[in-house]
């Protein structure tokens, strides 16, 4: 028995992924696992990052910007929410989108029940996109993190259905068809970072930008993830295996961060 | 400064059926939703609803079948999960949606202010979005640097309907001590063509004026102004109540099979009471309206 959880392994790993001085997007998620996801996950990894190698690293979240993560509140609901301190509560959702737009988020963290192998996800539309098998949530502003962060981090579970050839709608484009077709489109030279999942981290690979195998969780075998998955990834020579959390970022998130399990909960 | 206070119900008579509508708010935070009950009642349809994100207003109107298309960047219920009313609709092709993401659709909005057809934006570049809405999102190139950019429609509405917290009855709408503003209700009162605002509590005139800055709608751009206490229940008005969490579990039960909500749901809640003042004593008791009431 591993004296961590899939999510604590998960958390020390976008926290890694974090450096000093940086500003991170959280955004929203519905429900469930995908709230673990986009918002629990990214808010202990962010408090494990200033913890240790990047004191000065600070987030935007709902309307907070750098809210307190050593007063994370123990229920999120709305109260909670208007008066968690933080350094700056704009007056309207323009700063936050003029901030986006103008580039000043270094890293997001985003989710989506489709992603292809240049990294394009899909959270709007499963099936045809005028009459869909699953209407999904829309948008929000993962296009925008797509398009104006530089490093945005994937977090999404490994399964064949998620990962697959063709997202059947792209709401936010990654490395679009590879190579360099994603700055032919007109957009900025950023594009998806690392993705991490509940297997492996994968990245993308520097010339055709095709999404590959970068470390395996303690455990894992290849055969285990390829099985999981819905096209083949890159695979490098050799694969490392995914660092453990430390019994001190355990013991910080149970005890500190994360007690009442509000934000690593499915 | 003439009077713009009226009733719900004479406010709501203002808007046809067929109208095009922006809803403040966000997700379930401030969703006008006595406003649109008391339209339910009044048998509204063929609407097109602007959003930025929709939530728990979009899904009770899509749930009669009230709403002929939503342009926004979510709809959903955060925390309680999916929006099944609304999603039913749309897989069952009842219901056409405009994708667009935040950047984007606040651009719209700030057209609208401006008084502007369309407004330029880069987040719609290989998406989508863009692919399937070409009549609203046109990919055109800078005049003076020839980069690639979209341009999209203003998100120009015939009415624009917000919940907010107090006003005087002249329409001057002002924000409390701790308010949470994640979203784009000031922004769509200026892009408004005619606005409607609910508020919790109507003050008196010099209340306002004594703090004039705390002012972020003002009563020249105001149509009408109705207090409405609780006017955003089952959703949160912050500063003034949290979100009655009992309530949204029931919803989100009887909602995700198509057909209960309608029966079970829109009967007991929208159709049975006969106005706002019934609604309150059919959903809440006085101890959980306490409970409720953050301080």
């Amino acid at each position: 028995m591993a004296f961590y959880t899939c999510n604590e392994l998960m958390a020390a790993a976008t926290a890694r992924e974090l450096r000093d001085n940086e500003l991170g997007f959280i955004g929203v998620g519905t429900d469930g696992r995908a709230y673990t996801l986009a918002v629990g996950i990214p808010m202990v990894a962010a408090r494990l990052a200033q913890l240790s190698h990047a004191p000065n690293f600070t987030i935007f979240w709902n309307n907070l910007l750098s809210p307190k993560l050593d007063e994370i509140p123990p229920y999120l609901t709305q109260d909670y929410l208007t008066k968690w301190p933080c350094a700056f509560q704009p007056v309207t959702c323009e700063d936050k989108n003029e901030m986006l737009a103008s580039e000043r988020f270094d890293v997001s963290f985003d989710s989506a029940p489709q992603i292809d192998r240049f990294g394009n996800m899909n959270i709007t539309a499963i099936g045809d996109y005028k009459k869909p098998k699953v209407r999904l949530v829309g948008c929000l502003a993962q296009p925008d993190h797509f398009a104006f962060v530089k490093r945005p981090i994937i977090l999404t579970d490994l399964k064949r259905r998620t990962f697959i050839e063709k997202v059947d709608f792209i709401t936010s484009v990654g490395y679009l068809d590879g190579g360099d077709s994603r700055i032919r489109a007109g957009l900025r030279p950023y594009g998806p970072w690392k993705v991490i999942t509940d297997k492996c981290i994968l990245n993308f690979d520097n010339e055709n930008k095709e999404m590959q195998l970068e470390s395996l969780h303690p455990g894992v075998t290849l055969e285990e993830v390829l099985d999981h998955m819905g096209f083949r990834p890159r695979i490098p020579e050799k694969i490392a295996t995914t660092m453990e959390p430390t019994k001190e970022q355990v013991r910080v998130i149970r005890e500190s961060i994360d007690p009442n399990h509000s934000l690593l909960r499915a | 400064m003439k009077s713009k206070l009226t009733t719900l119900e004479d406010a709501v008579r203002r808007v046809p059926s067929g109208s095009s509508i922006a809803l403040g708010g966000s997700i379930l935070r401030r969703q006008p939703m006595a406003f649109v009950r008391e339209m339910i009642r009044q048998g509204k349809r063929d609407l097109t609803i602007f959003g930025y994100p929709c939530g728990l207003a979009t899904d009770m109107l899509a749930g009669v079948g009230a709403v002929k298309r939503v342009e926004a960047v979510y709809t959903g219920l955060f925390q309680f999960g999916m929006s099944y009313n609304f999603r039913h609709a749309v897989e069952n092709g009842e219901l056409e949606i405009k994708d667009y993401p935040e950047v984007a659709q606040a651009a719209r909005y700030q057209a609208a202010a401006m008084n502007i057809d369309f407004i330029v934006t880069k987040d719609l570049l290989g998406t989508g979005m863009a692919k399937y809405n070409p009549e609203d999102i046109v990919e055109m190139v800078s005049p003076f640097t020839g980069e690639k950019y979209h341009a999209v429609k203003a998100a120009k509405t015939d009415f624009t309907i917000l919940h907010e917290y107090v006003a005087d009855e002249y329409g001057n709408v002002q924000w409390p001590d701790h308010w949470d503003a994640d979203d784009l209700d000031m922004l769509m009162a200026k892009a408004s063509k005619r606005l409607i605002v609910t508020v919790e509590k109507i003050v008196p005139h010099n209340q306002i004026t004594s703090q004039p800055n705390r002012t972020f709608i003002p009563h020249s751009w105001v149509e009408a102004v109705i207090e409405v206490p609780f006017g955003a229940h089952p959703a949160p008005c912050d500063a003034f109540y949290d979100e009655d969490d009992a309530h949204m579990e029931i919803y989100q039960s009887l909602s995700r099979e198509p057909g209960r909500w309608r029966k079970e749901y829109a009967e007991k809640y929208i159709y049975g009471p006969k106005d706002h003042w019934e609604y309150l004593d059919t959903s809440l008791t006085p101890s959980r309206m306490a409970r409720l009431i953050v301080r």
